[in-house]
């Protein structure tokens, strides 16, 4: 089965993930084109 | 990032296990003029509560990706002054990547953090030992340079 890794797209959800979880957040931004 | 870096199962199981990875266009608004992102990629290392504590711009292999984000986590405990988290993020940084591109700041912040928690002023001239010893060119190396006067 193929793995990659799951994105969030939303920074504010992101955050919110990341205080439950504990973890900094790795924001990445990029050229979709 | 997307034909290498990303794909490679030891990216997908660190970023996994370490951090919550969140991905935007690079016009994406309000987030890109917060901040003020005009290159890509741009990687970013962000507190839970979303302040900014390292950053990058340009393609990262996954062997500098990986202690690109451990130098980005110890950094967020180092700003957050909690020394011990910084110490052991920045140890396993220099442990598991000794040859990258993180490793001298990683060095630099280790030596800084226990000085921070000890007051204690040894791991200042050791780290600048230890800098001019393995990495001479890098510019951490020279911003530990007056710690050789300790």
């Amino acid at each position: 089965m193929e793995r990659k890794i799951e994105w969030e797209k939303n920074l504010s959800a992101a955050i919110a993930r990341a205080q439950g979880e504990n973890k900094p957040v790795l924001l990445d931004f990029h050229n979709p084109n | 990032m997307d034909a290498v870096t990303y794909p490679n199962l030891d990216v997908i199981q660190f970023i996994q296990g370490h951090v919550v990875p969140v991905r935007l266009p690079f016009d994406a608004k309000p987030e890109a003029d917060d901040f003020n992102v005009k290159w890509t990629p741009t990687l970013i290392i962000l507190d839970h509560g979303g302040g900014e504590h390292h950053r990058t711009t340009g393609f990262l292999a996954p062997e500098e990706l990986l202690p690109m984000i451990l130098l980005g986590i110890g950094k967020t405990h180092f700003e957050r002054e909690a020394f011990t988290e910084a110490i052991m993020s920045l140890d396993t940084l220099l442990k598991d990547y000794p040859k990258s591109d993180s490793a001298p700041e990683a060095i630099y912040y280790g030596a800084v953090s226990r000085y921070k928690s000890t007051h204690k002023p040894q791991p200042l001239k050791e780290a600048y030992e230890k800098l001019q010893a393995e990495y001479p060119s890098s510019e951490w190396t020279k911003r530990a340079a007056p710690y050789k006067l300790l």
